[in-house]
């Protein structure tokens, strides 16, 4: 018993003096509790399938942060691993019969394979053309699916998989869980020294090679893990939606993810997961209430635009580092984030500025 | 005979119709310091990048330590103990200046050591106190002067623990007294030992320079480049009064400046 309230204590302490002393650790704490006590709130069907794929993209559009964003490898087709991954657990659980938790896993390696396959050929690319490259990849793959419709369906796809779970609440906590997990994963691999030779190869990469790093190695770690993150998400969204079609491999996945991923704000793991948190669910109660004037049918995808438009006018980082600058100042000499109402650095002291 | 430690055989690099380097051919001994001098677009820069890869050569072989190097990737030569600077500064400009440095120390040829070296961050501090600008450590890079910038190149060159340091203009845009600080720095470091977490092996150095004076004072051998040949290699007393560097490097009618 006494063990248990000094870990209660410790724990009450370091919620004290580490957590509730930034806003923007108050906000991912409210978040994930937020995230955890949905179904408790409501149990609505059509709530949770919209937070289970919202979820599903968050670990897409976090893993694509991670090697566009953090490694600077301008992926324009990241839609590839999502629906390479859609497509080999969906064959792995019709054909051979595998349950979920181990289709998803082998169709998540299936994804680090394709990032292998592109990311050999990408790696002499820069810019623009590596983004014209992995443009075409999904396309590619497109078209060799409605070549072989005997295996994959062709433009029906495959469907009849295995449910997730038995029920939606256990879905929606399967996939929020993962996302959180995921989504911590990644953001501890960019905040660690492999994250700064990643942010290094984004910055110069002749100037990484100069400093003795293997700098081939680590793009293609990029591809691989990016691979292997956003093919855990084709494979949750192939078992959720119990079907694997072509348009996990659309244009319009891959510029959505994008979309998501720069108006949350890029290189930064929670900018893009806070980005696809914010516009799914907007989209859809925008549908809603749009579906009460069935005069302006378009209307959705112009507010949509507008509002991604006007943010990146006005914030060009991203709306989360936008937020985050707003309510939290760097001390000048110790570079430790406080809160910006704070008159000294709650670290060393010094005056803020 | 002996292995020399870096020999180059008839170096040549050709861009489109520019030969940069024309058959260059030299060799170094272990503890020398090598004055790299010439006039602007005489192919001193490339000679550099091309022994340490980051430009292949058109023909002709650089071997370090018996090993032949020539066309190696520029990481597997600086793993190897080569290290480089780069004239016009190249920082990760939107990296604290510690993890500019601690990418370096990230390089396997860096963390080969120890326990103790491994821990990366504190030897790139180390690396940065050497360089004297440990107290910007934390600051973005993109906010250094020109002359912390040079320093910094030069921590990250050193943080990679070369046998071989290549620097290009250390004393370019610095101050007089800058100047005499980053000399004595990398005579120091020539000397070799500890610092810190830092171990220098007293490295070996070419060194580009345009500031003669300040270089005379550390340099043991100073070799000439003109037009991508080699016009002078010997002694800095005796190589800056040689007419030909004078006339090459001053145009007709200067003086030595030694």
């Amino acid at each position: 018993m006494r063990i248990v309230v000094a870990y209660t204590r410790r724990m009450l302490k370091i919620l004290r003096s580490e957590v509730l002393v930034l806003p923007s650790r108050v906000a991912v704490l409210v978040f994930v509790i937020a995230i955890l006590a949905l179904p408790l709130v409501t149990q609505d069907y059509y709530i949770l399938r919209i937070m289970i794929l919202t979820s599903i993209f968050a670990i897409l559009a976090a893993s694509w942060d991670l090697l566009s964003g953090f490694t600077g490898q301008m992926n324009f087709g990241h839609a590839l691993f999502f629906g390479v991954s859609a497509y080999v657990t969906a064959l792995l659980n019709l054909n051979l019969g595998f349950p979920p938790y181990f289709s998803i896993p082998l169709g998540a390696m299936g994804a680090v394979l394709t990032g292998l396959i592109v990311g050999i050929p990408c790696l002499r690319l820069k810019g623009s053309y590596l983004a014209l490259t992995t443009l075409a990849f999904p396309i590619i793959l497109m078209g060799i699916v409605f070549a072989i419709p005997g295996i994959t369906g062709g433009e029906l796809g495959l469907s009849g998989l295995t449910k997730l779970t038995g029920s939606r609440v256990n879905d929606y906590y399967v996939t929020s869980i993962l996302m959180l997990v995921l989504g911590g994963i990644m953001w501890k691999i960019t905040d660690s020294n492999t994250g700064i030779i990643l942010h290094a190869i984004r910055e110069d990469e002749v100037a990484a090679r100069a400093a003795g790093i293997n700098t081939t190695r680590y793009k293609l770690l990029a591809f691989c893990l990016s691979g292997f993150f956003a093919g855990i998400a084709g494979g949750l969204y192939a078992h959720f939606m119990r079907l694997a079609g072509p348009s996990t491999l659309e244009i319009g996945l891959s510029f959505q993810v994008i979309i998501w991923s720069v108006f949350g704000g890029m290189v930064s793991i929670y900018g893009p997961i806070a980005g696809v948190y914010i516009l799914n669910p907007f989209m859809e109660v925008l549908r809603v209430i749009l579906d009460n004037f069935p005069s302006l049918p378009e209307m959705r995808m112009f507010i949509f635009a507008a509002l991604v438009l006007l943010t990146l006018r006005f914030m060009p980082e991203g709306l989360i580092p936008w937020l985050r600058d707003k309510v939290e100042t760097e001390c000048p000499r110790c570079k430790v984030r406080n809160v910006a109402f704070r008159r000294s650095c709650r670290i060393c002291n010094a005056a803020m500025t | 005979m002996a292995q020399s430690f870096l020999e180059v055989k008839n170096l040549r690099k050709e861009f489109g119709g520019l030969t940069a380097t024309n058959d260059v051919s030299f060799s170094m001994g272990r503890n020398e310091i090598i004055g790299l001098i010439g006039p602007n677009g005489a192919g001193k820069t490339t000679l550099l990048r091309l022994i340490a890869g980051i430009l292949k050569p058109t023909s002709g072989s650089i071997s370090f330590k018996g090993k032949n190097i020539t066309g190696s990737k520029a990481w597997d030569i600086v793993n190897m103990g080569v290290a480089s600077t780069f004239q016009n500064m190249r920082p990760f400009r939107r990296l604290p200046i510690v993890a500019n440095v601690m990418v370096s120390c990230l390089s396997p040829r860096s963390m080969r050591g120890g326990e103790w070296v491994k821990k990366v961050e504190a030897k790139a501090m180390d690396a940065l106190e050497f360089a004297g600008i440990s107290d910007v450590a934390l600051e973005k890079a993109s906010t250094l002067s020109q002359g912390d910038l040079k320093r910094l190149e030069v921590a990250r060159a050193v943080a990679t623990d070369p046998e071989l340091l290549i620097l290009d203009e250390p004393f370019g845009g610095l101050s007089p007294a800058e100047t005499d600080l980053m000399a004595k720095s990398v005579a120091r470091l020539h000397r070799g030992g500890r610092f810190g977490r830092l171990h220098s092996e007293g490295p070996a150095m070419i060194i580009i320079e345009h500031k003669l004076q300040q270089l005379m004072k550390i340099v043991d051998r100073i070799i000439v480049l003109n037009f991508g040949t080699i016009l002078a290699d010997g002694a800095p007393d005796v190589v800056v009064n040689d007419p030909k560097v004078i006339e090459a490097y001053l145009g007709d009618g200067g003086t030595s400046c030694s």
